[in-house]
This record gives structure tokens, C-alpha cells and sequence, in this order.
């Protein structure tokens, strides 16, 4: 019966400093049992805070939340945090300097009401740590961890309760590149594992495409789009979207003609064959996203629909690649091009992009994501 | 503010690692110089002088005084006069009884205030927080006098008010202060606002994750605090009481005023007694044998507290603070908690400034009634504007506050910076000069100064210049904690580039460390002054017919039972005071935003 979270209509504001914060806004998600849902968006957007709702550690002014099919907030009830099933993972790691590593794991297992046995819950906490490789450290003093390994052990205490629930804020941003790749693959494998309704809060866009089943993309309080990680990155339904997942070039225009077929838009760099977009009719003002690496920058116009003659302003040599910043026309495009051939800053170059990764969306709020990322 | 005391109990508040430890880099290196080896000099003549003083005459047989050059009369008789004493004895059990009970008992009550105010729902918690902390501005020797007047077990004003309730026909009672369990109450109401100060301070620094993440692993509020939130506190909590501790042991206000006339004597007050006696000549060499018993007593628990705090250096909870932590409800509690901290403020604080402002307008001493009020008059606050003393103590309460806290401060800078800044051979040394006069009961550097300039002649014996050199040497600790923070605080590089850029040594203190120091200094400034003018201790040990401070003028007339002069001067202290804390609390909060 259970479906994973259901959270309806959620809102929460407070008063700071004289002034009403709108932290989440009418924010509905249903989010089914055993997905890795993610909640991504920049700081302020209101992620963490649905999540702490989600957790109890914030009391959210309406709107109702159930887990695994139990109202822990709405109109009559407000289940307070130990009670709710969710083991939770802070940025921070939050371990306990004044507890072992065995210690730690083992709180949650003796903090509940069930009594449990001594072995038993020896068992379980071994059972937790090994599913994080942390076995070898069950008696190390907390404080003797590495950031990793504190990472390690947070996760492996949230899921000794075996929660209906994964809660993890931002888990990942404060670990150095390296580990946070190999952690990003091993956080993806243990929850496909242990096979637990996971919700994660990131503003990294790399971490929520490879990691989750489903995107929700917040700004403003609000959740702009819900989607599989595909379509979040290639059919970005605003300028925001486009924007904030992935290093976007836009360019305004007017839609000319706009079938199922494809769209043609009329730029101040000539008209572009575009993909379709039901939502856009002929006559409206749009906006042109181009993703960076579906640009190729060539010496001479190619196959592809669309070709613009463009100079190299910036050249910069980044190993698997090289990234360009190009002038065209008044416009500024980010293009990703190959290592062997790489042109130098001066250089005149055609740029061509298929049709299909022209996406246009309605003009509205350019440039609110803050730049390109 | 808070800051401050935080820095006030920590001991070299150098920054400990962060749990996720960064590399550790060499620290690196200046040279200490000329004016280091200098200052150096005067600070071992200031802190191990007195020490080195009072072992001489610890040992010697002293009743010629105390000899400096050879022949030196070396006896092991005042200990053996010091331990033989049953007085000893009882002396020991009422200091440990005076002690702990004092310490239990504000501790609790502070915790107390502290957990209802940072982490429930109780209504107002600003208010209730600047009503705790306000009695910071009343020496403890103020409300010992003004709770001698309000529960004396003769004429005292609760007593005459509820004698006719409970104890009909009786002559005294039914409250007594002049007792051992009356010490202890007054004694542990003038240690709470510190100690609630110190408690809120790191429940604020606490990272609220660390109590989140209990929650999140399903423990409920009481088990969250008894398993997180106070061990995670529990450096914290010993630092703090370790450091009260020294404040109850080496005080001589609260046991003098409320112990002497109940016959109930501490260490502090029988080393003062034995060195002015009321009768013959004083025995320096007992008393000093005291006196370094005494020292002994507080650098124990002080070296377990260093000890504590190395490890408390794996407990570095401080993060940038993202979410305010949860508070508990109260539900209709919230009420009752309230009503039980205003009752608790109006008894401690309330009351004690009342009985003292009727005292100052009341020919005598008798219950507030209506009858009272026609007795009301002004004589007491003309008689003291009009007398010369008031006046010449007043002075001599500001000059000796204001020298003594510049001092303290220059004196600090510079050892703090020997201590952060280089790492020499003699290192140690500015370690140890930084760490001994937290040690030194303030009792015990007032005999040591006192012997000190009995045997160098010259003006400084019986003038208020003792009492400065004695305050500077007390003070130093306090000063040091706060400017080795704020050195610590200041990257080396700043001063690097300071000199790479052309400035010499002078320049760089000047342009550089200065102005990055001001906030520091300003706030230390103003805590010692603080300090320093609501200290009895040290200008009654060194009291002369010409050194009399408001401190002293208070205590004498309290002594020859002037009670409304005692009142108007006591008024007048504490204004003065007040204004200082306020002040403190005014630029030491800016101080710490900038820094």
C-alpha cells in the first residue's frame, strides 16, 4: 500500500528580522517507495528546509507530510522527530566527538523504545558499518575519523534503524573531488541495496543527474520542474532549469513557426531549426538554450540544421576536453570542443548544432539563476 | 559579552582543530627581541616574585620579619604550627563545605536558567537572560552586606517582617545569614550570572546538528540532553567550575561580611585575620604557610581542568550555524517556568538593590512599613557628599581601576604574543607567568605584596600604588586569555606583509596588530576595570590610612555598624559598576563583531 512520501501543499514562512520568509511554497512531491528522490536547486531554495519539515526538525506553517503512508504532520497531528521512522544524514556528518564509532551507530538502536538485546544490537551495528566499509574502525574514537570516513559512519548510523526513511542534506559538499565521486557511486549502490525511500538535498547538479530517480528542481520556495534525470537535463522546461543544471547558453529570439516537427526561430544570429515545444506558439518571444557540449566548433559549417560563424574569445585547455567562450554576434556561447584540436583565442569558427538540441523556452526570467554555472 | 567570558575560562584560547582536521602546518616563527626579554623580566618580578616571597617567609621564623640576605632563620615551624591547629582543620572542612555547596548549587540553578533560556519556549528568554546577567554589575561583597541587612538575625528586614508569622516572640530569627548555610546562598547567587553566562555561550556555539541528529536517530528531548548535549558541555562545565572555584577560595567579601560574625571562618578570612589581628602583632610566617596552602589548593584542580581542556580540543563543536536549534515545547509549563525565574530574579536581585536603596535613606535599620517612610531622609547621601574620605576613596577607587587595567592589558599583549607568536627556548616561561596568577588566590597575592614592599622601602608601601601592582599581578591571566584569543585570531602573515612592505617592529604593532587588537583590548580594558574596582580583597590586605578605596570605605563602615552610610556608599558602587558592565556589554559586543 505505502507509497514512500507524500508531502501536499507544503508551506512554511518565518519572521526574521522584521521581515516574512517564504522558505517553502505550496510544495507538493509524491515520492514512491524505494526511489532516490532529489531536491536540487541553490542555496535559499528552500530544499533543506522541505527536508528538515520532512524530518520534524522544522514545523512547516501548512500543508501535510506522510511517511510510508502515516501523517506525521497535517492539521491535527505533528508527530515530534524520535517518533517519525527516517534515519537522517547532516552536511556536517553531525558525529558525536564524546562517543566511540560503535558508540555512535549504536544510539540510534538504543535510543528507540524497543529494548534490544546487547548482541543484537552489537549484530546490527556491525551489520551497519560493514555496509559502509567502516568495520575495521568500530573502536576508534569519533574524532579520529577522516572526513570520509565521518561520512561513512554518519550514513552507516542512519541506517542502522533500518528507516522507511533516507534523509541526506548535502551530504556530499564537504568532502574534497576525489572522494566525492567515489562516495557519490557508493551512496547510489548501498540505497539500491538496502532498498530505502531516499530524498537528497544538493545544489550540485552532477550529483543529482547521476544519483537520483526522479529530480525535483527548486528556486524561490517553489518547485519548478519534477522529472527523471533526462528530461531535467535535456527538455528544461525555463530559463531557470536550463540554466542552474548545466552551463547554458541562451539567446532570444521570436518563434516563426512552431509545428510538431521542429520550431524555427527567428535570432539576432539568423534563424535556427529548433526542437519542439507544444507550449510555444508562432509569433511568441522565446528563448534558445544551447548546452555547451552539444555545440561543435569546427572549421566549416557541417551536416548539422544550424551553423553560426562565431571567433574564439577565450580558449582553455581543461584535459578531457577544451572549453570555449565564443563571440557571436552581441552574444557570449560556452562551447565544449575536442582535446586533439584546439582552436586558439582569435580564431574564426563555425559553431554547428543539430535541431534537436536547440530547446526553446518561453522568454521570461533571464538570467535569474545568476549566470551560467 | 559572551565571548568575553567565554574567553575568561579559557585558559590560551588558541584555536583547536576542527574534528575534520586540516593539515597541520608549521606555525611559524618571530623572534622575541629586546623589549620581549624585558618584559619578560618585569613579569617574573610580578608573578614569581610574590610566590618566591611568600615560600621565604613561609619558612623562615618571622617574628623579626622577614629576612632577605644571610643568615636566614629556616624553620619548618609555621607548618608545623599549621598542621598541628585543630583551627586548621575546621578551617579546611568549612572552605570544601563553603565551596561545593556554593558551586553545586549555582551550577544547577545556572544550568537551569541556561537550558530554559536557549533551548525551550519559556516566554521572553532576552528578558529573563539580561535579568540573570545583570547582578554581574553588584559586587559580591554588596549583596553580602545587603542581604546582612535583609536577614541579620537580629534586626534584619525579612526577619523583622516574618517574625511575627513564624517565630512569635522570639528576639531572633527566623532567618539567619551570619551562617554557614547563609554564606553558601548568598555565594552561590553571586556566582550564577557568570556561570549562566559561560553555560548560554556554548549552547549557542553548540552545533545544532549534533542534538538534530540524536533526534533524527530517535531519542527524545531528555535523552538528547543527557546524552548529547551535556556531555558534549561537560568541558565547558568543569572549565567553569574550576575557575568559580578559585573566585569562592580566594575571596574574602562574602565570608568577612556574612562567616565573621556567625563565627564562621574560610581560608580567605583567616589569612586576613591572622595578619591583622585585632590584638599583638601579625605572624607573617603562619600566615604565609596558609597562603601556600591555599595556592596549592587551587592549582590542583586547575591542572585538571588544562587537562580537560586538551581534550575538549576533540570537541571543537563550533560551526557556522546554519538553523537555529529546536527549543522544547513547554506546553502550559512555559507559565510556571516563567513565573519561577521571576520570583528567583526578584529574590536575588530585586530585593538586595531595594533593602539597599531604603537603607541609604533611613536614619537606622528597621522593616519596610509605613511608618518607614516618615523616617525617610536625605542626610546619609549629603553626609557622604560632604565628607573628604568619600570623595579621596572615590578617586582612589577610579585611578587604581583605570592604572591597573591599562597595565594589565599592555602587560598581556606583550605576553601573548611571546606565547603565540614565537616559539623561543624561555617560551615556557611566558607560559607559566601566563597561567600562575589564575592560580594565585587573590588573598594570597595580597600577603605576598603586602611582605613584599614591608620589606622594600620606599613610597609605595600603604599607597594606592601596592594595590595597583597587586591587581596587575591578579589580573594577568584574565588579560592574557583575552589577547592571546585575539592575536591567535590575526593570521602571521599580517605581520609578514607588514614587514615586507618596509615597516620595522614599531610600525607593524602600530599600523597593524593595534588597530586589529582594539575591539580585544577595549573589551579587556573595561572586564579588568570591572574587575578590579569591586575587589575588596586586595585593598583591605594592603588597606593604610591613605589607600582607602570604596571597597575599603564600604567594609570599614559596615564594620563600625554605620549602616545608612554603608548603604549610600554601597549605591554608589554599584552605579558605578553598572555603568561599567553596561559599557562592556555595549563595546565588547561591537568588539567581537568586528573581530
Amino acid at each position: 500500500m505505502s507509497s514512500g512520501i507524500r508531502i501536499e501543499k507544503l508551506h512554511h514562512r518565518y519572521t526574521s528580522k522584521g521581515r516574512e520568509v517564504v522558505a517553502v511554497d505550496e510544495v507538493s512531491l509524491d515520492i514512491a517507495q524505494n526511489e532516490f528522490f532529489t531536491l536540487l536547486g541553490p542555496s535559499g531554495c528552500g530544499k533543506t528546509t522541505t527536508l528538515r519539515c520532512i524530518a520534524g526538525l522544522e514545523t512547516p506553517t501548512s500543508g501535510t507530510i506522510e511517511l510510508g503512508g502515516v501523517a506525521v504532520v497535517s492539521d491535527r497531528v505533528t508527530v515530534p522527530t524520535h517518533k517519525r521512522d527516517i534515519g537522517m544524514v547532516f552536511q556536517d556528518y553531525a558525529i558525536w566527538p564524546h562517543m566511540s564509532v560503535f558508540e555512535n551507530v549504536a544510539f540510534p538502536l538504543r535510543a528507540g523504545r524497543a529494548r534490544l538485546k546487547r548482541t543484537e544490537i552489537e549484530a546490527r551495528v556491525e551489520e551497519a558499518l560493514g555496509l559502509v566499509n567502516m568495520s575495521q574502525f568500530i573502536d576508534r574514537r569519533a574524532t579520529q575519523l577522516s572526513g570520509g570516513q565521518q561520512q561513512r559512519l554518519s550514513l552507516a548510523r542512519a541506517l542502522v534503524r533500518q528507516p522507511k526513511v533516507l534523509l541526506l542534506d548535502e551530504p556530499l559538499s564537504n568532502l574534497d573531488a576525489k572522494l566525492r565521486e567515489q562516495m557519490r557511486a557508493e551512496l547510489r549502490q548501498i540505497q539500491q541495496r538496502v532498498g530505502i525511500t531516499t530524498v537528497f538535498v544538493t545544489h550540485d547538479q552532477v550529483e543529482a543527474l547521476s544519483l537520483s530517480t526522479r529530480i525535483a528542481v527548486m528556486n524561490g520556495g517553489r518547485v519548478v520542474q519534477e522529472g527523471d534525470p533526462k528530461e531535467i537535463y535535456l527538455t528544461p522546461n525555463d530559463e531557470f532549469v536550463a540554466n542552474f543544471v548545466g552551463a547554458t547558453s541562451f539567446i532570444p529570439g521570436t518563434a516563426v513557426t512552431a509545428d510538431p516537427a521542429g520550431i524555427v526561430v527567428e535570432t539576432p544570429l539568423g534563424a535556427f531549426q529548433c526542437a519542439p515545444n507544444t507550449e510555444i506558439a508562432p509569433g511568441a518571444e522565446v528563448v534558445l538554450a544551447l548546452r555547451p557540449e552539444s555545440l561543435r566548433v569546427s572549421d566549416a559549417a557541417d551536416a548539422s540544421e544550424n551553423s553560426i560563424a562565431a571567433t574564439v574569445a577565450l580558449s582553455l585547455f581543461v584535459g578531457e576536453g577544451v572549453d570555449y567562450r565564443l563571440a557571436a554576434g552581441d552574444f557570449e556561447l560556452r562551447a565544449r570542443g575536442a582535446a586533439r584540436a584546439q582552436f586558439p583565442a582569435g580564431a574564426k569558427v563555425v559553431v554547428n548544432v543539430a535541431a534537436a538540441d536547440c530547446v526553446v523556452l518561453p522568454a521570461g526570467r533571464l538570467g535569474a539563476a545568476g549566470g551560467a554555472r | 559579552m559572551t565571548r568575553v567570558v567565554d574567553n575568561a575560562v579559557r585558559y590560551r584560547s588558541a584555536p583547536g582543530p576542527s574534528p575534520a582536521a586540516k593539515p597541520i602546518r608549521r606555525r611559524r616563527r618571530l623572534r622575541i627581541g629586546a623589549p620581549g626579554i624585558a618584559l619578560l623580566v618585569l613579569l617574573v618580578y610580578l608573578v614569581i616574585g610574590p610566590i618566591a616571597m611568600l615560600l621565604l617567609s613561609g619558612f623562615e621564623n618571622t617574628t623579626l620579619g622577614v629576612v632577605i640576605r644571610p643568615p636566614f632563620p629556616w624553620t619548618l615551624e609555621n607548618f608545623v604550627k599549621m598542621l598541628t591547629t585543630q583551627q586548621t582543620y575546621s578551617v579546611l572542612l568549612a572552605t570544601a563545605v563553603f565551596a561545593f555547596a556554593s558551586l553545586l548549587i549555582s551550577f544547577v540553578i545556572s544550568f537551569a536558567l541556561a537550558w530554559l533560556v536557549e533551548r525551550t519556549d519559556i516566554p521572553l528568554p532576552g528578558f529573563i537572560y539580561v535579568l540573570t546577567v545583570a547582578p554581574t554589575g553588584m559586587p559580591g561583597m554588596i549583596s553580602a552586606i545587603a542581604w546582612g541587612l535583609l536577614a541579620n538575625p537580629v534586626n534584619g528586614v525579612l526577619n523583622l517582617m516574618l517574625r511575627p508569622l513564624f517565630h512569635a516572640g522570639a528576639s531572633t530569627g527566623p532567618l539567619n545569614v551570619y551562617s554557614m548555610p547563609g554564606m553558601i546562598a548568598v555565594q552561590s547567587i553571586a556566582l550564577v550570572p557568570l556561570s549562566f553566562l559561560l553555560i548560554t555561550a556554548s549552547l549557542r556555539s553548540m552545533n545544532p546538528s549534533l542534538e538534530d541528529a540524536a533526534r533524527a536517530s530517535g531519542a527524545g528531548p531528555l535523552r538528547v540532553l543527557a546524552r548529547v548535549s551535556i556531555p558534549l558541555l561537560t568541558p565547558v562545565l568543569v572549565g567553569a567550575i574550576v575557575y568559580q572555584f578559585v573566585t569562592v577560595i580566594e575571596g574574602v567579601d562574602i565570608p568577612l561580611i556574612l562567616g565573621l560574625p556567625g563565627h564562621v571562618t574560610v581560608f580567605s578570612t583567616e589569612v586576613y585575620t591572622i595578619t591583622h589581628p585585632a590584638f599583638g602583632l601579625p605572624d607573617y610566617g603562619l600566615s604565609s604557610a596558609y597562603g601556600i596552602l591555599l595556592l596549592v589548593i587551587a592549582l590542583a584542580p586547575l591542572i585538571l581542568y588544562n587537562r580537560v581542556l586538551a581534550r575538549a580540543q576533540d570537541y571543537a563543536t563550533v560551526t557556522g550555524k546554519a538553523f537555529r536549534p529546536r527549543r522544547a515545547r513547554l506546553g502550559a509549563w512555559r507559565w510556571v517556568a516563567f513565573a519561577a525565574v521571576m520570583v528567583y530574579v526578584a529574590i536575588t536581585f530585586v530585593l538586595p538593590l531595594i533593602v539597599l536603596l531604603y537603607g541609604s535613606l533611613e536614619p537606622y535599620i528597621g522593616a519596610f512599613s509605613l511608618s518607614s517612610l516618615e523616617r525617610l531622609t536625605l542626610s546619609g547621601w549629603t553626609n557622604a557628599f560632604h565628607s573628604h574620605l568619600f570623595w579621596s576613596s572615590l578617586s582612589n577607587t577610579l585611578v587604581i581601576g583605570l592604572v591597573s587595567s591599562v597595565l594589565v592589558m599592555a602587560l598581556s599583549l606583550g605576553l601573548s604574543w611571546i606565547i603565540v607568536r614565537t616559539k623561543s627556548r624561555i617560551a615556557w616561561l611566558a607560559d607559566i607567568l601566563a597561567f600562575l596568577p589564575h592560580a594565585m588566590p587573590g588573598i594570597v597575592i595580597g600577603l605576598a605584596v603586602l611582605l613584599i614592599y614591608l620589606l622594600i622601602p620606599g613610597p609605595i608601601y600603604g599607597s594606592i600604588w601596592i594595590v595597583v601592582i597587586a591587581m596587575t599581578t591578579q589580573y594577568l591571566s584574565l588579560g592574557t586569555r583575552l589577547t592571546t584569543g585575539g592575536i591567535a585570531q590575526i593570521q602571521v602573515g599580517l605581520e609578514e606583509a607588514g614587514r615586507t612592505s618596509g615597516a620595522n617592529a614599531a610600525r607593524v604593532w602600530l599600523r597593524v596588530l593595534l588597530p586589529l587588537l582594539r575591539p580585544v583590548l577595549l573589551n579587556g580594558f573595561l572586564l579588568v576595570f570591572l574587575t578590579a574596582i569591586k575587589n575588596l580583597t586586595l585593598p583591605l590586605m594592603l588597606q593604610s590610612s591613605t589607600n582607602t578605596v570604596m571597597a575599603t570605605e564600604i567594609w570599614n563602615s559596615w564594620n563600625d555598624g554605620k549602616v545608612t552610610q554603608t548603604a549610600v556608599l554601597s549605591v554608589i558602587l554599584t552605579a558605578v559598576t553598572v555603568v561599567a558592565s553596561i559599557l562592556l556589554r555595549r563595546f565588547g559586543d561591537a568588539g567581537d563583531d568586528r573581530l
